[in-house]
């Protein structure tokens, strides 16, 4: 059922979509193009293989926020969750299903991204596979249980879309996204690195373009381990179906 | 096994200050088609969203099948045992038909017959047709496909009819005769009298939250419809000995001074026989008929008689 679920949500919402494709295939690739130029000064390698991780992690931040957050919030408010309710389908296989949609998709844009950070910069990802997948997976719970408190707090999906835009495009710029923390003042970046985002995108930048193992960054697996648990439990208390 | 499907005991929700329903009672038996009429705002989707669990009652409890919906752990047992089209039913614009039946029918773990399906309720050949193309109507049968699929022993039907063009109306009308023959329990809230009338075995008349009044059609409309009329046209007739004693006569003076005028007898009886007795003594009495006319008290006249209220305006702006 988990299967049928999530290869109709590929179906309804992606592949019908050709927006949607848009966004989620060609847009990081742009991004990717032209920051590299823009904040490369002349090392595009260097620049992107900052950017490709730092691409990935909003890629991230965007799956839980928008893809699992607003997406529930636009579920709710169009009655989709209502009809659902009313069927014998377990809730979490519905949610489950949306996750994994979103997961499938984060995997394959994040390939794209390795891909073309590969071919067109020369980017080399000395991390362990597993230590990059296990990253990224630890990111995606965070953020999908993130998302899901944005979906539950919000009443209508225009709210919700709002304060995921708040949370998002902010994120990004001070997460060591796309621009290095160490060229802000060290009274704004030293805050900035307690963002479970920054903690996120630094720990997988390390495992893919940095060669680090995953052991480096414990600590910060442990915050964002906390984060997921507290959004978990957060949304698990208010989110509503009808 | 108990004989009843539905019981509704002193409901009343609260949204806030607006109390939507204010104490409502009902029992509904297996294989009934029970009807909540009522204007729009008078509280009957509210009821219905109660008995299936979408809505938690402020106070008052509801039963369906002997279980509590508002309790989660009796809401997963319902779930298989009733099927419910709401007013409202949004699927994904870019889903096909088909799709949409066959991923609900594994929500049921049933083996999906989409094009038997589609072809019950109207919808044959448009199995590859997606949700965003189809018309209100259209989408209203596919709610009521969802509804019905996995062959429920209760059937929840809120405004079924609403946006309907004749033709839906008519599935779907054929469809609750369908349900009836086979013992299903069906509720279906409507503010359609014809709907109403036509589809249900009884009838909860619903008005600012609250039962006016509960029965049969042809109880309410004999209850409350305010009897039937004949109208007869002729010159010489005079109500006299059997047609006299039928009702009430009273004599309306012809119109710009013309000959004649007409006798208006009000009955409490089936004004088929009544009219037949009157044709008879017309003919004994030699009169001369120029003009008969008879009208039944309708469900309508019921409605306005316990309401006060019109619901004809509504239907015509629903078809509209």
């Amino acid at each position: 059922m988990l299967l049928a679920q999530t290869k109709m949500n590929f179906v309804w919402y992606l592949f019908r979509d050709g927006e949607m494709m848009f966004w989620a295939l060609a847009m990081p690739i742009f991004f990717l193009v032209l920051f590299s130029f823009a904040f490369g000064f002349g090392n595009t390698t260097q620049a992107s293989a900052f950017l490709v991780p730092g691409l990935i992690g909003a890629q991230v931040l965007t799956l839980g926020f928008f893809g699992v957050g607003v997406m529930l919030a636009q579920f709710r408010e169009q009655k989709v969750l209502r009809r659902i309710y009313l069927t014998p389908l377990p809730p979490w296989v519905f949610f489950a299903a949306l996750v994994l949609y979103r997961l499938s998709l984060l995997a394959f844009q994040a390939s794209v991204l390795a891909l073309a950070g590969s071919i067109l910069f020369h980017v080399r990802f000395t991390g362990h596979p597993l230590d990059m997948i296990v990253m990224l997976a630890i990111g995606a719970l965070t953020f999908v249980s993130l998302g899901t408190v944005v979906g539950a707090v919000t009443r209508t999906a225009e709210s919700a879309n709002n304060l995921a835009s708040v949370l998002t495009v902010p994120l990004a710029f001070l997460s060591d996204a796309y621009i290095p923390l160490d060229r802000f003042p060290s009274a704004v970046s030293a805050p900035l690195h307690l963002l479970p985002s920054t903690q996120f995108i630094d720990a997988l930048r390390g495992v893919t373009t940095g060669g680090e193992p995953l052991a480096h960054f414990t600590v910060w697996i442990a915050f964002l381990l906390c984060w997921a648990l507290g959004g978990m439990l957060l949304s698990a208390r208010i989110f509503r179906w009808v | 096994m108990t004989d009843v499907s539905i019981a509704v005991a002193h409901l009343v929700k609260r949204f806030g200050e607006v109390e939507a329903v204010r104490g409502i009672d009902f029992e509904i038996r297996r294989g009934t088609i029970f009807g909540l009429l009522g204007r729009n705002g008078a509280g009957k989707t509210t009821t219905l969203e109660c008995c299936i669990g979408l809505t938690k009652p402020t106070s008052g409890s509801v039963r369906m099948l002997g279980l509590d919906p508002s309790k989660p752990h009796d809401l997963g047992l319902l779930r298989p045992r009733f099927g419910a089209q709401l007013q409202t039913t949004s699927l994904p614009e870019k889903a096909r038909i088909g799709e949409v039946l066959e991923l609900y029918a594994r929500y049921y773990g049933l083996r999906p017959a989409v094009a038997a399906l589609c072809e019950r309720v109207g919808l044959g050949g448009k199995e590859r047709q997606p949700v965003g193309g189809l018309s209100g109507g259209e989408r209203q049968r596919l709610a009521l496909a969802l509804a019905i699929q996995h062959d429920p022993e209760v059937a929840f039907l809120d405004e079924p009819t609403a946006g309907m063009d004749a033709y839906g109306r008519r599935v779907l009308w054929g469809e609750v005769e369908h349900l009836r023959q086979a013992g299903k329990t069906v509720i279906l809230t409507t503010h359609y009298i014809e709907e109403a009338e036509r589809l249900c075995d009884e009838i909860c008349i619903v008005q600012q939250g609250r039962i006016v009044a509960r029965d049969t059609p042809a109880r309410l409309i004999a209850r409350a419809g305010g009897g039937s009329t004949v109208t007869v046209e002729a010159v010489g007739f005079v109500p006299s000995d059997g047609v006299a004693r039928a009702g009430r006569w009273h004599h309306e003076p012809p119109a710009g001074g013309s000959d004649g005028g007409h006798w208006v007898l009000a009955t409490e009886h089936d004004p088929g026989p009544v009219l037949a007795e009157v044709v008879r003594a017309v003919d004994e009495q030699g009169a001369q008929l120029r003009a008969l006319d008879m009208r039944r008290a309708t469900l309508e006249d019921a409605f306005l008689n316990l309401t006060g209220e019109r619901i004809a305006d509504e239907r015509e702006a629903g078809a509209a």
